[in-house]
């Protein structure tokens, strides 16, 4: 490389970088020198709000990969009328505006939408309408991810096991399934990721019980950034550790994998 | 007849339209890329089913049955071993109705009948083409199917081991007594192995019956492998 190539290319690869990190970098940091980061360690509003929105993101994610694997087996299998009109579907909720997404989950979910009138879960204000928020607004993410996995497994190993006597289900769970495995846990995690940081949808369906998002809102609306800047450093560097921890867990998986 | 492919199938713009049959020996399919060679392999597998006609074993009609109830082994050509599972279970997935021993007894005699027994436990990333060649033989050779299909099985392998590999392919010919219905491209391979041939060319076969008549008269002087061997030598000169 040119040197003046690679100084281009490294200034403005560092430019990016910082732009990323330094909000997150300053928000945690002037926390150390503001008592009201331990009293916001005290406040079981902001850890019940946490576990409510890393719970309420699991249960999303959990029915995002059993409702979500068997479509995504499909699009990457078969060709079938309509099928880019279902991959168009798919990929909807990720260009209407989160606060618009809402709307229309209230307009079905709400007390008197098309499921909400007879559901005999409440929505409105509570865990499931979080969930569905939180589903409508993650699931493309776990659905093209896993999508992705299938379609990166030569079709040859699953017709190979067909001949060797496996049923199409066999087939599924011994050979696509493991094997998608990486790409469908990486989906996963993508997805919980994006749940947690839904803010936009949720605040329209279900404002309480609040999840961090709204939490860190709505003390920063009636208090200002003093009183929300404890929240956000808490909420930011639990899900940075967890995220951390799970992409260990993965990683290693696939080092003792390689060196079986 | 043991087997007899009446078939037709449409792929986008090419069309596979064959008479095919063949007895109980060693049967070469010949032609050049892209003739419809895997295509036909496929619908013997029950992989694809074919627009219109039928595929008839051993006097039963299979065109409906799926490739898991059909007992025909099919080895690609880059042979699809599963990565994520070591040799033994390789080999040992058709085995699933087995006992535990019993599994283990068949998968130990397979691997020894293809000396094969010391990479069982190796993953198959770390095999060579000749020995990933005899694990995915043995795999579909462990469910004693009735008839092994081979996908361009010498492809991807050098001169030298060729010569190899085509006496490997004879001797689990004759020793599994088992038809076996090979692809190729490479002539010399097709005279070397072949009791019986089909030429295939643009999805039909063009010519079909022993391998004299196909080669007209000439086949010894492929079948003893002194083109191949004359081949090897200057090959050796060169080097």
């Amino acid at each position: 490389m040119r040197p003046t190539f690679s100084l281009v290319l490294a200034a403005l690869s560092a430019l990016i970088v910082l732009f990323i990190l330094l909000p997150v970098v300053v928000t945690i940091s002037t926390q150390f020198y503001n008592p009201g980061f331990i009293q916001a360690m005290e406040d079981r509003a902001v850890w019940s709000s946490i576990l409510l929105t890393y719970y309420a993101a699991l249960l999303s994610t959990l029915i995002a990969i059993v409702f979500g694997t068997p479509l995504s087996y499909i699009l990457s299998r078969y060709s079938f009328l309509g099928r880019s009109i279902v991959e168009g579907v798919v990929d909807i909720p990720v260009v209407i505006p989160h606060t618009a997404a809402g709307i229309a989950l209230l307009a079905v979910f709400g007390s008197n939408g098309l499921i909400g009138s007879f559901s005999p879960f409440k929505f409105v204000d509570a865990l499931p309408g979080i969930v569905v928020a939180m589903l409508f607004v993650s699931v493309p993410i776990y659905l093209n991810a896993a999508r992705e996995g299938f379609a990166s497994i030569d079709l040859r190993l699953e017709q190979v096991a067909r001949t060797l006597g496996a049923s199409q289900w066999r087939v599924f769970f011994t050979i696509s399934l493991p094997l998608a495995a990486r790409h469908i846990a990486a989906g996963a995690l993508m997805a919980w990721a994006r749940a947690i940081s839904e803010f936009g949808a949720i605040v329209v369906i279900a404002y309480y019980p609040m999840i961090a998002p709204t939490l860190i809102y709505e003390r920063y609306i009636s208090a200002g950034l003093s009183a929300a800047g404890p929240v956000t450093a808490i909420l930011i560097l639990l899900s940075l550790a967890v995220f951390v921890a799970i992409r260990i867990l993965l990683w290693g998986e696939n080092v003792s994998r390689s060196e079986r | 007849m043991f087997l007899e492919v009446n078939a037709e199938k449409n792929l986008g713009s090419f069309r596979l339209n064959v008479e095919f049959s063949m007895g109980r020996g060693y049967c070469v399919i010949l032609g050049p890329t892209g003739a419809g060679k895997s295509l036909l392999l496929e619908l013997i597998a029950g992989i694809v089913k074919p627009d219109r006609g039928r595929v008839v074993m051993d006097g039963e009609d299979i065109t409906e049955i799926p490739p898991e109830k059909r007992g025909i082994g099919f080895v690609p050509q880059d042979y699809a071993l599963f990565p994520h599972m070591n040799v033994r279970k390789n080999i040992a997935y058709g085995l699933r109705h087995e006992k535990g021993h019993k599994k283990d007894k068949r998968v130990k005699e397979i691997a020894e009948k293809l000396g094969i027994s010391h990479l069982l436990d190796r993953e198959p990333a770390t095999l060579s083409g000749g020995e990933r060649q005899r694990v995915a033989l043995a795999r579909a050779l462990v469910i004693k199917p009735k008839l092994i299909l081979l996908d361009e099985p010498l492809s991807a392998v050098d001169l030298g081991t060729k010569e190899k590999l085509i006496n490997e392919l004879k001797y689990i010919h004759s020793e599994f007594e088992i038809p076996i219905v090979h692809v190729t491209h490479d002539v010399i391979e097709a005279a070397m192995l072949a009791e019986e041939m089909a030429v295939v060319m643009d999805g039909r076969i063009i010519k079909a019956g022993g391998v004299e008549d196909i080669l007209h008269g000439r086949a010894t002087e492929f079948r003893d492998g002194s083109l191949f061997k004359t081949f090897l030598e200057i090959m050796k000169q060169w080097s």
